[in-house]
């Protein structure tokens, strides 16, 4: 099996501040990679770095389209748009910087099936309610705007608007941030059912040890732009090695 | 098969004086198929530690551990991951309950990794949840409230609903009654009647017996303890 995205000595710097350094990253189909650390550790500009959201100073990042290799940092900027209107998704933290809030829910999730040429109302209309369903949201509110959403709505709704057109790579930036937890517990739910059924590829960035614990298969753990330690999710969070790792997972409290 | 040669592992506490512990030095063991392992000795000494070694839920620092000829290798987690969803099977001690997924789905997981047909798969879910004693009217609840016994038996239920060829036990009984104690040590013997190689942690000498284990105690095997 041919990894799906594959990242290899990305650096960004913001001036001589380091943003990310060195980072490297493999995602197969269907694999989920966790990336830790505390606040300002670089995980949102590896992330963005990696999404097509920041342009990094240097480093690969391939992507495996099926037939082709696709090298993302050298390729013209009207593919890479198309690319992350159709095989990548970002799932922003805050729900309000990933959708439209003056056009409708329904709208919101008929954008990205529109740009990859879908244009016959009634098929529209049909995996708009389909996808609203999925994500536990009324059918009866697909013409609602969203400002009249609560916040776990609009989390939900992001992730139906970013995977209703089968994304391959989803990047996802602390989705359950800034939610409570019953609501978190219902997204985590739904992500990992999601996760199974559409066997999706996904990048998942989150100070929460254990939303990762829970997401993912593999994990990064940065501090100060690098990544300290990096393998499969439970050995490092039930075994690490580096000494800051060993310092995140004993700080967590026991419920 | 499982095979560990010369294996040594260490915790290095970073954050507590850089505390050394060493817990193995030169461990050999061996697991053949259709064979059941009773890991003895006291408390602490690393008996749950082999296990985890082996799912590569822990590292070591050297010697190797194969299954079914395939090594267990951290440079390539894609690897583990990989023989966990074909190879290896792990009964941990506690269940770890995920907030709103009902039982019969925790059951169906392991299954559904290998097999998409939901019907068949919930219907051996179904079965076995039945062979375990865990009443109906729970399948489509959380085990989040459920009982000790009743949580273990689930977990069980979610370790053994696959034909593992090498499965991991960790005190898979220790809260059972003695009915349901015996229906779980039956469904292991079945496992290894199939050819499972079975490597396990039975707190109590009738579970051992019951299932005509090989017993090792960790403090001779080992040059450590």
């Amino acid at each position: 099996m041919q990894p799906i995205l594959s990242v290899h000595n990305l650096n960004k710097y913001y001036g001589n501040q380091v943003g990310c350094k060195n980072m490297n990253l493999t995602l197969y189909p269907g694999e989920v990679v966790g990336v830790v650390g505390e606040s300002g550790s670089g995980k949102t500009t590896f992330i963005n770095s990696i999404s097509g959201n920041l342009i990094p100073d240097s480093g690969k990042i391939l992507i495996e389209t099926g037939n082709e290799t696709i090298d993302f940092l050298e390729i013209s900027e009207s593919l890479k748009r198309l690319l992350i209107r159709t095989e990548l998704a970002f799932v922003h933290q805050n729900p309000r910087d990933g959708l439209r809030l003056d056009v409708s829910a329904g709208g919101n999730i008929s954008e990205r099936l529109m740009s990859i040429g879908q244009r016959n109302y009634g098929n529209i209309r049909q995996t708009i309610f389909k996808w609203l369903d999925k994500v536990e949201i009324d059918k009866s509110r697909a013409d609602d705007f969203p400002r009249t959403f609560s916040g776990g709505m609009l989390q939900r709704l992001q992730i139906a608007k970013n995977l209703v057109t089968s994304p391959k790579i989803i990047f996802m930036d602390e989705p359950t941030g800034g939610l409570d937890v019953s609501v978190q517990a219902k997204i985590l739910d739904l992500l990992r059912k999601l996760v199974r059924e559409l066997n999706l590829s996904v990048v998942i960035v989150s100070h929460d040890l254990a939303v990762i614990r829970l997401l993912a298969d593999k994990i990064i753990v940065m501090k100060n732009g690098e990544a300290v330690e990096s393998g499969l999710c439970d050995q490092v969070l039930d075994d690490p090695q580096h000494s800051y790792t060993q310092l995140l997972v004993s700080s967590v409290l026991q419920v | 098969m499982i095979e560990l040669n010369k294996i040594t592992k260490k915790f290095t506490l970073h954050n507590q004086g850089k505390t050394n512990i060493l817990v193995f030095n030169n461990l050999n063991l061996k697991i053949n198929p259709g064979e059941i392992v009773a890991l003895t000795g006291p408390s602490g000494v690393g008996k749950s530690s082999i296990l985890k070694m082996i799912y590569g839920n822990y590292v070591f620092q050297s010697g190797q551990i194969k299954i079914n000829n395939h090594n267990i290798d951290h440079t390539y987690p894609r690897n583990i991951i990989e023989l966990r969803k074909n190879i290896i099977g792990y009964v941990s001690q506690f269940l770890r309950v995920i907030p709103r997924v009902p039982t019969i789905e925790i059951v169906m997981e392991p299954l559904l990794e290998i097999n998409s047909d939901q019907d068949e798969v919930r219907e051996k879910a179904e079965k076995i949840l039945l062979k375990l004693n865990i009443d109906k009217n729970l399948w489509n609840l959380s085990p989040l409230t459920f009982s000790g016994g009743e949580q273990q038996r689930v977990n069980v239920a979610r370790g053994l609903i696959r034909n593992y060829p090498c499965l991991l036990l960790d005190e898979p009984t220790a809260s059972l009654d003695s009915v349901n104690k015996d229906i779980v040590l039956n469904l292991i013997n079945e496992k290894k009647d199939s050819g499972s190689s079975i490597i396990g942690i039975f707190h109590d000498e009738y579970s051992r017996k019951y299932l005509n284990a090989r017993e090792i105690d960790i403090t001779k095997i080992s040059d450590a303890k």
